[in-house]
This record gives structure tokens, sequence and C-alpha cells, in this order.
């Protein structure tokens, strides 16, 4: 019997801030009844919370038209996709134009006394690659590997910053709600989501050149999406389970492993 | 959304015209400045579209957006907190707005003002996910299980944050009020 008052007891707060519905709705209103000290509880806590609850309802923003029709908006989202693809694209390209281009500019200073001071003396009979072939197949060696180095670094960037991250969770030892036993991540949710986003970036476009570090990316992205599911001011225990499964995947070795490995 | 999927940006319009209004009045009582909230939502349709691939089509996309535009807010609110920018009241614009259907008289119009200011103080007050719970709650009028899954809290949390945001709030606004 004292167990059950207690039990309900710690409810009247939420049935008279109207958190209750169905069966525990019934058996606190059920208890009120039998109750004197609940109703006064009941009654004294519905009161104080009903200037608050009045003020959200007749909160103007409720019923806040926006400033901007539909349509418009729809043709500003159209825009800035269309841009965000056409940057990236634009930016890919510039990413491999440059650095190909200072390779190939160094390449021509550099290539024609190396080769004047190797070249065996010419015969005659000798079948030579025309210099025209020889520069394109040059050329699109040199691209190809520029690519790959940079696919290489970007993905070795990324596991870097994942790693970072996932030792912001795991290290965290900060209070933020010492009742409630919480811990502070900080930002780390908000970086994890923006890591994610970059995530598609790096191992679409890494292809074959990221293709040794597909499982540990895998891994990064599952554990990244744990932490960015965390509020700010977390439990305890589910920072807990974000240490458990870095810990059980070894993740963080594998990361300083894969990155080292992709910096060459 | 499986328009979106394939990358059709014209499917992108009856998505915004369905969802727009009420993402807006999301973000705008979670951050209360007009730009800000219209800037968030943008956002957040630019990442639905994004990530529209990544979608599994089981389910309604509004618990999805409303999750995108309130994790957008609180990447905002966080951000103007950094830069010094918090709340501040709104602009005399915004409430004439939102005043001009009742039109009510000018007492009462000042009256409502100061009211909302003070509560986008005890707002304020609030640890970011308690404010979110409140704002879905009371501007949006979800269920606590719709609350739960849209913030992918459990149910039992729901109850408790917004129990304990309410005497929060009212700590608050009592205490402007005295």
């Amino acid at each position: 019997m004292i167990f059950a008052h207690l039990r309900l007891r710690r409810r009247v707060g939420l049935l008279a801030a109207g958190l209750l519905a169905g069966r525990e709705q019934d058996d606190v209103r059920t208890h009120l009844a039998t109750c004197a000290r609940c109703r006064a509880e009941h009654d004294a806590e519905a009161e104080a919370l009903r200037p608050v609850v009045a003020a959200l309802a007749s909160d103007p923003l409720r019923s806040a038209e926006p400033p901007v029709p539909a349509s418009v908006l729809a043709a500003r989202v159209a825009r800035e996709v269309a841009g965000a693809q056409l940057s990236v694209g634009r930016k890919r390209f510039w990413l491999v134009a440059l650095p190909a281009a200072a390779a190939l500019v160094a390449t021509a200073i550099a290539l024609p006394p190396v080769v004047k001071r190797f070249r065996p003396a010419p015969v005659a009979a000798r079948v030579t690659i025309p210099p025209a072939e020889a520069s394109a197949l040059l050329e699109e060696d040199a691209l190809a590997r520029i690519e790959r180095n940079l696919a290489r670094e970007q993905a070795a960037r990324y596991l870097n910053e994942a790693g970072e991250v996932l030792v912001s969770v795991a290290a965290t030892g900060v209070d933020c709600d010492r009742k409630d036993d919480r811990l502070d991540v900080g930002e780390a949710p908000e970086r994890s989501r923006e890591l994610l986003e970059k995530r598609r970036l790096v191992v679409d476009e890494g292809g074959d050149a990221v293709a040794s570090a597909r499982g540990v990316l895998d891994d990064v992205e599952l554990a990244l999406r744990q932490v960015a599911e965390l509020p700010s001011c977390v439990k305890r225990r589910d920072v807990e389970l974000v240490q458990k499964d870095v810990e059980a995947r070894q993740l963080l070795m594998r990361i300083r492993l894969m990155t080292r490995e992709l910096e060459g | 959304m499986a328009r979106l999927a394939q990358g059709d940006r014209e499917a992108l319009t009856p998505l915004v015209e369905r969802h727009y209004t009420r993402l807006y009045r999301i973000a705008l009582g979670y951050l209360r400045q007009r730009d800000d909230a219209l800037d968030v939502v943008q956002e957040a349709f630019v990442k639905a579209f994004q990530a529209a691939g990544r979608w599994d089509g089981s389910a309604d996309a509004g618990p999805w957006l409303s999750r995108i535009t309130v994790n957008l807010s609180i990447d905002r609110w966080r951000r103007n907190r950094r830069r010094g920018q918090t709340f501040s009241p709104l602009a005399e614009g915004d409430h004439l707005e939102v005043l001009a259907d009742t039109g009510p008289s000018p007492d009462r119009g000042v009256f409502r003002r100061e009211a909302s200011d003070r509560l986008s103080v005890a707002l304020q007050e609030l640890p970011e996910r308690q404010r979110a719970v409140v704002v879905l709650r009371h501007y949006q009028e979800l269920s606590l299980e719709e609350i739960a899954s849209t913030l992918g809290m459990s149910l039992g949390t729901v109850k408790s944050s917004l129990h304990r945001a309410l005497h929060r709030m009212r700590a608050t606004l009592a205490g402007g009020a005295s």
C-alpha cells in the first residue's frame, strides 16, 4: 500500500503537467480520490504550471506565417542545391587541375635535361614512341596519380578528424548535470554530423584509391552516427556505450594505422 | 521523397509546400528570430534533398524533416551563442505581422509583445533538448510518442524533460514578473 502510494505520488506531478494518458492517468486519478495529500499536491502543481502553459498557448509565434511564399523558398532551395553540386564539381576540377598543371610545367622543365642525360645513343633501327604520344601518356599517368593521392589524403584527413571526435567523447569527464549523472560531450554531435556529410564525398569519390580503408570507414560511420544522435549533455551510460563500441572495434588503433597507410 | 532520391529537383516544390509552414514554426519557436528561422528551414530542405538517397521511404517524411530542423536549429543556436547573439526581442515588424490577423488594440499588442519576450527569455534558460521538447509539444502540439520518435528519445525522457522544462520556465517567468 505504502509502496503503491510512493510509486503513484511520483506521477502526480506528471498528471498535473498533463503528461499522463490512458491507464497511467486512470491509476493516478483513482489514487487521488483516496489520498488527500496527493490531491493537494496535484492541485498546487497544476495551479503553479497553469500560467506557463497559458503563456505558451497565447504566444503569437505559434501562428506565425513564413515571411516568403513556399514557391520562393522552393526556388531558393533548388538554386542552392544546384550551386552546391556545381561548386563541388568546380572544386574537384580545380583540386585536380591545378596540381596537374603544376606537375606538367615541372615535368616540362625538368624532364628534357634528364632524358637527354640518360638517353642511350641513337640506334637507327630502334622503334621510338612519337613525342606527342609519350607526352599524352605521361599526362594521363600523372593525373591519375595526383587524383589517387588527393583521394587518399582526403580520406586520411577525414579519419583523423573522426578519431578526434571519438576521443573527445570517450575521454569526456565533464559533468553537465550531476544530479542526473550526465556528461558534457560539447560539440562532438555537431562535428559528427558535419563529418557524416563529408563521408559520402570521401568514399564515393575516392573509389579504388580508398578501397583498402573501406572497412575502417564503415565502422567509423557507425560510431559517428551514434555520436551524432547524442545531445550535448548526455547520460553517462550512453557515453559508455559509445566507448565500449569504439573499444570493441579497436577503432582508434585502426584509424591511426589506416591514416598512416593512406598518408604513405 | 522517392523522386527527390532520384535527384528530381521538381519534386522539391510539393515537399516545401507541404511542410514549410510547420517547419518554420518549429525553427521560429526554437530560435525566436525570423531570419534565422527562415535560413534554418531553407537549409533543412537542402539537406533533405542531399540526403534523400539515404531515406528508406518506409515512413512519413514529416518527422524526419522535423528532426533535421530541430538539429539545425540547435546548431544555429550554438553558433549564435558563440558569437554572442542569442535571443533578442523580436523586431517590431515580427510582432505586428503575427498580430495583424486578430487586430488587437495597441495596448493589447504591447502586452502580448512583452509576454512573448518574457517567454523567449524563459525558453532561453532551458537546455537545448528540453527547449526542443517544449517547442514540439506546445508549438506543434505533437503527442509525447511523436516527440520521442522525432527526437530519438525514450518516452520517459520526453515526459521528464517536459516536466522539468515547465518548472524551470515557471521559475524564470515568476522571477521576471516580480
